[in-house]
């Protein structure tokens, strides 16, 4: 077993995966650049090292600097996390070279599934139903073919792409060019490559996604599914396991589950990987792509599993054996999570970066938090918004849904806007509650959601409350604060 | 002291009759109404009204006040009667319109400058944070009367870059 590792990444994954290895009694080595000196991976970690200025063009992402990071240190072995250099190709191949071990696939596995395009060629190969979609990057020409031999709507996609860049829905033709163009550019800015092609459109589509985990002696088993339907500009904000569609129809799970491990086995994978489906409304399950790395998302398979995917990663990378067969993998309840992101949903899910005044942490029965956040910490605004993730398990869905609302009012993130108080709004959603799912979800429920109507009593109590925090002495605005004989009542009325 | 509220749209009068922690407050002409309240945590206020507990959120948001309790969301604005009563800058705005950060970022682009004549729709300054860029419009035709956006500055939600008229 590797007796140091280091973390090519910041945020909640490199605390999540350095807790891991601190109980596995494996060193820890972070990388920070100068955004997050003082950020909760740094603090947590054995050694660290800084890899330049907060662009992470200059740090997270500088290959070289890592490499001289690890060893500098003495590090065996890098884990990637998710995002940044994670599904690189190039990196994963630099570290071999190194004589360093990646924490994951092959180099060779990642560059044949991290085109979108030759994922799905291989899907195809390997019997699994795929979207409607052109074979490869598409000109403008092609993509005209494409919509009228398919109908609209149409979805562009980035060939290299992920994360919802280079992402764009077209509902008729005459849009087709400048949202070709933008899809494009967007994709040029994120990927460095510009190139797009076409799937159909599926209607109201279920996100649901099937976890792989496989060694390097050709073992390989799935750790059942996640659904992760919840969205807003194509990317996840809640994910659940069992997925309440597959809870209803329990024979998806074996069927979705062996198809994943064809697509992984043709691609020659090993170590944790993620195959995600589409679902539509008759349940028909169609390929999208293969996650070479760890997912945001894989607590709640560690929940229902009691798995640690981040022990097995390590272990998988050291050459041990899945032990693990697949009739031993058991699902037990139900586990929900809800990505805490600095934005404020009210504002079209905007940015919210600044330092966290206050931080009071929901605990009790069933709940797992993976952060990075502290009381007086600044959120950086060079990164990724996310904050941390809020999970919890319970017996059933409805348990863990009356757990996650229950846990939602104790979380309480001051000083920047979250997206915790729309999270509550969400699970007592009656469409959610009932498990109705689909991509579109959010923009539904922002249409359907008529101005709330609280009770007349909170609305006494809320303005109540602000017309008292508007009179007290430091919620007063400068200007305001000129007037002698109303800086006085105003600190009488808290007195 | 009376403060006219408009509470998620709709007018308000409240007055307060004794401060915190006894604090006793009437709404319009309804009747005067006791609660206790706390201040557990800046912006934080536990209020108990009529035997029952509320831990109710104030945050400031550019004119107004969010308050956040049991999963609901209010803006509130609350005006002071007594202090002389020109209108708001936002009223005021009908010739004149402020083009304002909409959330904490780093200005990335500034595509106008003092002087210039703008269309309405015409993007004025790229704001960006976490990954995002929000091409801040004007929402009228006139002229670029002030122009405080450097590129590369920090800037605050609500700080208001550029004035049109």
């Amino acid at each position: 077993m590797f007796r140091k590792v280091l973390i090519a990444n910041r945020g909640e994954i490199a605390v999540r995966v350095a807790r891991t290895l601190h109980e596995m009694g494996i060193g820890v080595v972070a990388v920070y650049s100068d955004a997050d000196r003082a950020s909760l991976h740094v603090r947590m970690a054995d050694e660290a090292e800084r890899l330049g200025p907060a662009p992470s063009s200059e740090s997270y992402l500088r290959i070289d600097r890592i490499l001289d990071a690890a060893r500098r240190h003495g590090a065996e072995a890098i884990h990637p996390g998710y995002g940044f250099l994670s599904e690189n190709a190039e990196f994963a191949a630099a570290c071999e070279h190194a004589g360093l071990t990646f924490i994951g696939p092959s180099a060779e596995s990642i560059r044949a599934l991290g085109s979108k395009t030759g994922a799905r060629k291989s899907a195809i190969q390997a019997g699994i139903p795929v979207v409607p979609g052109t074979a490869g990057a598409v000109t403008l020409e092609e993509a005209r073919a494409f919509g009228q031999a398919h109908g609209y709507p149409v979805l562009l996609k980035a060939v290299a792409g992920g994360g919802g860049k280079g992402m764009r829905r077209v509902e008729r033709e005459a849009d087709l060019e400048s949202a070709l163009r933008d899809a494009s550019s967007e994709a040029e800015r994120a990927f460095r490559s510009p190139e797009i092609y076409l799937e159909k459109w599926i209607e109201q589509p279920r996100h649901i996604e099937i976890q792989v985990l496989g060694d390097r002696h050709g073992n390989m088993v799935h750790l059942g599914e996640r659904e992760c339907s919840i969205q807003r500009r194509h990317q996840k904000v809640i994910e659940e396991s069992p997925s309440p569609l597959v809870a209803q129809h329990p024979e998806m799970r074996q069927v979705m589950g062996e198809a994943a491990i064809r697509a992984a086995r043709a691609a020659g994978y090993f170590n944790a990987g993620t195959v995600e489906l589409l679902v539509d409304s008759d349940r028909r399950f169609y390929f999208l792509e293969v996650n070479t790395r760890l997912q945001v998302e894989h607590p709640i398979t560690e929940l229902v599993t009691g798995l640690d995917l981040v022990r097995w990663q390590v272990e998988i990378a050291a050459g041990a054996r899945l032990t693990l067969r697949q009739e031993d993998v058991a699902w037990r309840g139900s586990a929900i999570e809800c990505r805490i992101y600095a934005e404020d949903p009210y504002n079209n899910f905007l940015p919210y970066p600044g330092t966290i005044t206050r931080l009071v942490r929901p605990l009790g029965p069933g709940i797992r938090i993976d952060g990075c956040i502290y009381e007086g910490w600044t959120v950086p605004m060079e990164y990724d918004p996310l904050l941390a993730k809020l999970v919890v398990w319970a017996g059933s869905r409805d348990e863990a849904m009356a757990r996650m609302i229950r846990a939602l009012g104790e979380y309480d993130v001051s000083g920047i806007r979250t997206n915790v108080g729309f999270f509550r709004q969400i699970f007592e959603d009656g469409e959610f509650r009932s498990g109705r799912l689909h991509t579109g979800f959010i923009d539904e429920f922002f249409a359907r959601q008529r101005p709330a109507e609280p009770s007349a009593d909170l609305a006494v109590v809320a303005a109540l409350a602000a017309a008292l925090h508007s009179a007290a002495p430091e919620a007063t605005p400068a200007a305001n604060a000129a007037s002698p004989w109303l800086a006085a009542g105003r600190q009488e009325l808290l007195r | 002291m009376k403060l006219n509220l408009t509470v998620n749209g709709a007018e308000r009068q409240i007055e307060i009759l004794a401060p915190a922690p006894a604090c006793r407050f009437r709404l319009g002409d309804g009747a005067e109404r006791a609660a206790d309240v706390a201040l557990p945590a800046p912006g934080v206020y536990s209020i108990l009204l009529d035997g029952r507990s509320y831990d109710v959120h104030v945050e400031r948001a550019p004119g107004h006040w969010i308050v956040v309790l049991e999963g609901h969301r209010f803006e509130i604005e609350v005006r002071d009667p007594r202090r002389w009563s020109r209108p708001s800058a936002g009223r005021a705005g009908e010739t004149i319109e402020t083009v304002a950060a909409p959330m904490p970022g780093r200005v990335v682009r500034v595509l106008v400058a003092a002087g210039d004549s703008v269309e309405a729709g015409q993007g004025v300054i790229v704001v960006e944070a976490m990954k995002m860029q929000n091409e801040m419009k004007a929402s009228r035709s006139g002229r670029v009367l002030t122009l405080t956006a450097r590129e590369g500055a920090t800037v605050a939600a609500g700080e208001v870059l550029a004035t049109i008229g």
